[in-house]
């Protein structure tokens, strides 16, 4: 665990870097060379590697638009992740998606960048194991301003009647962009709302990632075993604003402050001391973590960028013919031609 | 027209955020008025941007907007001089 | 006085801060009028669409609301139909989806069904567009896709000057309006407009009546209609135009539902040469309906067709591809260039 939070840290912080170039001092969001937005998970790593540690390989997850510490955890090809956030070629989809939509389908990851959409679909990862007899099992990762959603409520409900094997988990970093969570809903607890749906529900207090692990256990052994779904909630901070350029001015500076106080991987390190292990192996994680992770990036921006007409392939698996989209030839009607 | 000594300097001094260097760059984003326009006291006459937070920046004083100083995409400190408007 | 003179003079807004002054002046004159939507108190709308207005109008008008749009939307409807005038915000436009039967099913129909015995007199905002690599998700426009649903006005602002009247239309209107604002034209610091939308804007009132729209250049050798963004571009091609003699006329649609025919027949009466261009996709949109509404009364005035959208493929994330696929000036110049030697 400790390897994929650390992993995940180093990795928002060097994007972060990458994406700033070019876009001082005036942040413009078409400069630099990280095309679009950019949604960073430093401080929620402790949800994505506590759960994932108990997946395999053709397990199901399904993320959101913070997605990057969910992929890492889950395995998901970290130097053709980081391609396609560059927009290059070589990304896990060619450059088409960017780093809201990042499909790994070897790794069994897929994500949306439409609130609690991702939702659905781990449902069905879930029904085609049932189906199939298989012990596989499906995670749908959401934020906590998604489970006002009707998607997310409405997966719940079907995973609970057909008894599927999903685990649904909210990351409650308290935010929803500006909108704090106290005034968008009434039940701060949002596991509670697993009771309404007769499902177990189980809550973890901030960046416990040690506590995170033993409950994912827990709802993945039960999806396993055929024993239907579980929702957990798990406490987590928002350390590098919504998105890359928010000012977070309606946010608290106190607020901000106990989200860099309270750190999950420092956490587990102390932990991870109490139960012996020494400080140097803890920095050698590290240090693996760190050349990892520039030297996906490094191939990610030597890559080429995709050919322009690349943009007409992919719409369909199999074009029917008359139906491919192509490049408008300017003369599709006239007078004299 | 005012003499130029006359001029009363605009500056982002005023709105410069308490938690932000004196040294930082801003870049000026929009301007509202042109050369040769009234401008009431208080009114937002520029926006500036600065650390990614956009910030309005207001006439001094009443009067006309003799001189931008500092156009769109030009970068300023906090003392810098944005434009000088002529009282009266 | 001369134009020049007169610009010299006049206050400048920005798109975003003329919708806002809009938005404002009408809540202080009608109680019933409010503002819901995500992220629109405390941060001013991610697009600067609501920058403001909770400081002047408090919580109660100036609503952050959960991420229930289902909800929410449908709110809207059933306050309006008690009554009020509520602006509701959809952040995205692409976000439609998770609550589009609350848009098409009762906010566009509950007029119609009841014969006329309910309205619905509420504003539906949402940011449009793409050219900042935002991906297939975040990117479309959709006019076509409202304006094909019967039932709802559809509005398209591309100057801060038209944005103001617009709004002030829209909201005093009796039937529900879409109003879809470019993000790209709005002005914010973080994502620079091209030149063009930051326009003199009165300080007081006005309103633009739906259903006209406004020829933005006027010329004798093609007619280029279009909306938002790419008034723009189009304006940038017929520069690039002019120097070779080729001179466009551009016609700004404005409203979509309803839609100036007139203008657009009378362009071509006098061009001959009509070139469509839209940010949506291709097929079953906005290209396709505007050529045939003067196919179908104009037809032997014209002379040369072309049409300029983005090809039926969803938005791409990398810049190559969403260069390629997004309609820009020199793809414009080239398709009047044809259409002119048609």
């Amino acid at each position: 665990m400790f390897e994929e939070m650390a992993t995940a840290r180093y990795y928002e912080e060097r994007l972060q870097e990458e994406y700033l170039e070019g876009k001082q001092p005036a942040f413009d969001i078409s400069a630099g060379p990280i095309p679009g937005e950019l949604h960073l998970a430093a401080g929620q790593e402790a949800a994505a590697a506590g759960v994932c540690r108990h997946l395999r390989d053709d397990d199901t997850v399904t993320a959101p638009h913070r997605p990057h510490h969910v992929a890492i955890a889950k395995g998901v090809d970290l130097k053709r992740m980081t391609a396609e956030i560059f927009g290059r070629e070589s990304g896990l989809s060619s450059g088409k998606g960017g780093h809201m939509h990042l499909f790994d389908p070897d790794a069994g990851f897929a994500c949306s960048g439409i609130i609690a959409q991702g939702c659905p679909p781990a449902v069905g990862a879930g029904l085609a194991a049932k189906k199939r007899n298989e012990d596989s099992v499906a995670v749908a990762f959401l934020g906590e301003g998604a489970i006002s959603q009707g998607a997310f409520l409405e997966s719940l409900n079907l995973a609970a009647v057909q008894q599927l094997p999903v685990v649904f988990v909210i990351e409650d970093n308290d935010w929803a962009i500006s909108m704090p969570k106290e005034r968008v809903t009434d039940v701060a607890d949002g596991s509670r709302r697993a009771g309404g749906f007769d499902m177990p529900g189980v809550r973890v207090d901030y960046d416990d990632a040690t506590a995170v692990y033993d409950a994912a256990k827990e709802a993945v052994g039960r999806a396993r075993a055929g024993n239907g779904p579980t929702l957990l909630e798990v406490q987590v901070h928002r350390r590098m604003g919504h998105f890359m350029g928010d000012p977070e001015s309606y946010r608290p500076d106190e607020d901000v402050a106990a989200a860099e106080q309270r750190d999950s991987i420092e956490r587990l390190a102390d932990d991870l001391r109490s139960e012996g292990v020494e400080d140097d192996e803890l920095e050698a994680i590290r240090e693996e973590a760190r050349e990892r992770v520039d030297e996906a990036i490094e191939w990610a921006k030597e890559q080429p960028e995709p050919d322009p007409d690349a943009a007409y392939e992919d719409v369909f698996v199999n074009p029917p013919s008359g139906v491919t989209a192509q490049e408008p030839d300017h003369e599709l009607a006239g007078g004299d031609d | 027209m005012s003499g130029t000594d006359d001029r009363v300097a605009v500056a982002a001094s005023g709105v410069w955020p308490e938690d932000v260097e004196d040294d930082e760059t801003a870049v000026v984003v929009n301007w509202f008025a042109r050369e040769g326009r009234r401008v009431e006291e208080g009114e937002t006459i520029c926006e500036i941007q600065i650390e990614k937070v956009s910030i309005d920046v207001p006439a001094p004083v009443t009067g006309e907007l003799v001189a931008i100083e500092r156009g769109e995409d030009a970068e300023l400190t906090r003392e810098d001089v944005l434009a000088y408007v002529a009282p009266g | 006085m001369s134009e020049q003179e007169q610009r010299a003079v006049e206050r400048e807004l920005t798109m975003s801060r003329a919708m806002v002054e809009a938005v404002a002046h009408e809540m202080r004159e009608d109680e019933e009028v409010f503002y819901m939507g995500e992220d629109v108190a405390d941060y001013g709308g991610i697009f600067d669409s609501t920058e403001g207005l909770l400081e002047e109008f408090g919580r109660d008008r100036i609503m952050d609301v959960p991420i229930s749009e289902t909800a929410y939307l449908g709110a809207a409807v059933g306050a309006a139909q008690e009554g009020m005038r509520p602006i509701a915000e959809l952040m995205f436009v692409d976000f439609f989806g998770v609550a589009m039967d609350q848009i098409y099913n009762q906010m566009a129909k509950n007029t119609y069904m009841s014969g006329g015995a309910v309205n619905v007199p509420m504003v539906l905002t949402a940011a449009v567009g793409g050219t900042y690599n935002d991906a297939a998700q975040h990117s479309q426009t959709l006019y076509g896709t409202f304006a094909h649903l019967p039932g709802m006005k559809v509005v398209v602002p591309s100057t801060a000057y038209d944005a103001k009247g617009l709004m002030h239309n829209a909201i005093r209107d009796d039937d529900p309006v879409v109003y879809l604002f470019h993000k790209r034209l709005m002005g914010i610091g973080w994502m620079p407009a091209p030149d063009g939308p930051k326009t003199p804007v009165p300080e007081e009132e006005y309103t633009i009546p739906f259903g006209s729209a406004d020829v933005k250049r006027e010329g004798e050798d093609a007619t280029v209609v279009t909306l938002g963004l790419h008034v723009h571009r189009a304006l940038e091609a017929a520069d690039a135009l002019a120097e070779d003699g080729i001179d466009a006329e551009v016609i700004d649609l404005r409203t979509l539902v309803p839609l100036d025919t007139e203008t657009i027949h009378e362009s071509v009466a006098k061009t001959g040469r009509l070139v469509v261009v839209d940010e949506d996709y291709q097929s079953y949109g906005v290209t396709g309906e505007i050529i045939a509404s003067v196919a179908e009364d104009g037809l032997a005035d014209l002379e040369a067709v072309e049409r300029v959208a983005v090809p039926d493929v969803p938005l791409p994330y990398a810049r190559p591809m969403e260069n390629e696929v997004v309609p820009d000036s020199e793809d414009i110049e080239s398709a009047v260039r044809s259409a002119h030697d048609a």
